[in-house]
């Protein structure tokens, strides 16, 4: 299959390939996989601020799916987590010109990025949650 | 016959169990009865359906004499065709412990081959023997009639497969 230039340049140059410390509260986690192929792929973003910092991917998967998880990460750095989410799998299949036979790949890109911020969110309400438990603790005792 | 189920053009049960010889012997006749060769003398339209019975013979043996693909296509009579990435009509995605495992085992990967050959063959081994498992269970549930819980286990061992594979090529 003939793979567009930017799905090559993608492929052959990934950027920010790597990981995060997905036990940081500050680090969101998205984990997802193509059932039909068997490409698994792991999408991290570091929120600060409500404003993403820092984007790791890895994909163990074709060229397809490693190119829309690269772009992906190089996108959503200094976007807003709302914006983040806006991402659609059209925009990556667009941009990286796949054909038909290849849009689950960015189907599994956006799947992951809104994973990962999901991971994000709910660290976030367990720290609130937390926190208002220790503040009625506090009222109560005093 | 209906030419879109594998099991009827071959005149065979939609089973995973299946004999063998009579599939093979099955083959060979219809393969024989309906070669394109016979319709040389018809008309466009019976040549053109003399070649589509004739792939729709050499597609079904290809499928059901192939354990997994058998497997698979049963899913797909059932209503799962996991082919497709789609979670309505597709596959059903694996629990999130699954993917993550799935994740974890290439990224040791690399330490396995730093390990050496024999670390890799054992750990082939070991894949091997899951995806065994894997298949075991989905037979097993297709028996019992349960095309959900078996289409699980076949994207299961498709996953290990991708992971066998991984081990073969990025030496």
């Amino acid at each position: 299959m003939a793979y567009s230039d930017k799905v090559i340049d993608h492929y052959e140059n990934p950027r920010n390939v790597g990981s995060l410390d997905k036990d940081d509260v500050e680090v969101g986690t998205g984990i997802v996989g193509a059932p039909a192929c068997g490409d698994v792929m792991k999408l991290q973003i570091r929120v600060e601020d409500g404003v993403i910092t820092d984007a790791r991917f890895k994909t163990y998967g074709c060229g397809s799916a490693i190119a829309s998880s690269s772009l992906v990460t190089e996108w959503v750095k200094g976007m807003r987590v709302d914006q983040a989410l806006e991402i659609n799998n059209g925009q990556i299949a667009e941009e990286l010109s796949l054909p038909p036979v290849k849009i689950h790949c960015s189907v599994l890109a956006e799947d992951a990025i809104k994973a990962a911020i999901r991971d994000w969110q709910a660290k976030q309400a367990q720290l609130e949650a937390q926190a208002q438990g220790t503040a009625a603790a506090e009222a109560h005792s005093s | 016959m209906d030419a879109n189920n594998h099991f009827a053009v071959l005149g065979l049960e939609p089973a995973y169990e299946l004999d063998v010889g009579a599939l093979e012997r099955s083959y060979l006749a219809l393969q024989q009865q309906h070669h394109p060769d016979h319709a040389t003398g018809g008309s466009v339209g019976e040549r053109r359906a003399a070649m589509e019975l004739s792939g729709a013979i050499n597609e079904a043996y290809r499928v059901l004499r192939d354990p997994v693909r058998r497997a698979e296509y049963l899913c797909r009579l059932g209503g799962i065709d996991i082919d497709v990435s789609d979670p309505e009509r597709g596959a059903p995605p694996m629990p999130q412990a699954f993917l993550i495992d799935m994740i974890e085992r290439r990224d040791a990967l690399a330490d396995t081959r730093r390990r050496g050959p024999a670390a890799i063959d054992a750990l082939r081994d070991r894949v091997e023997r899951e995806q065994d498992e894997a298949f075991d269970r989905a037979v097993v549930a297709l028996r019992r009639g349960a095309v959900r819980e078996a289409a699980v286990a076949l994207v299961e061992r498709r996953y290990l497969q991708r992971l066998v594979d991984e081990l073969d090529h990025e030496a």
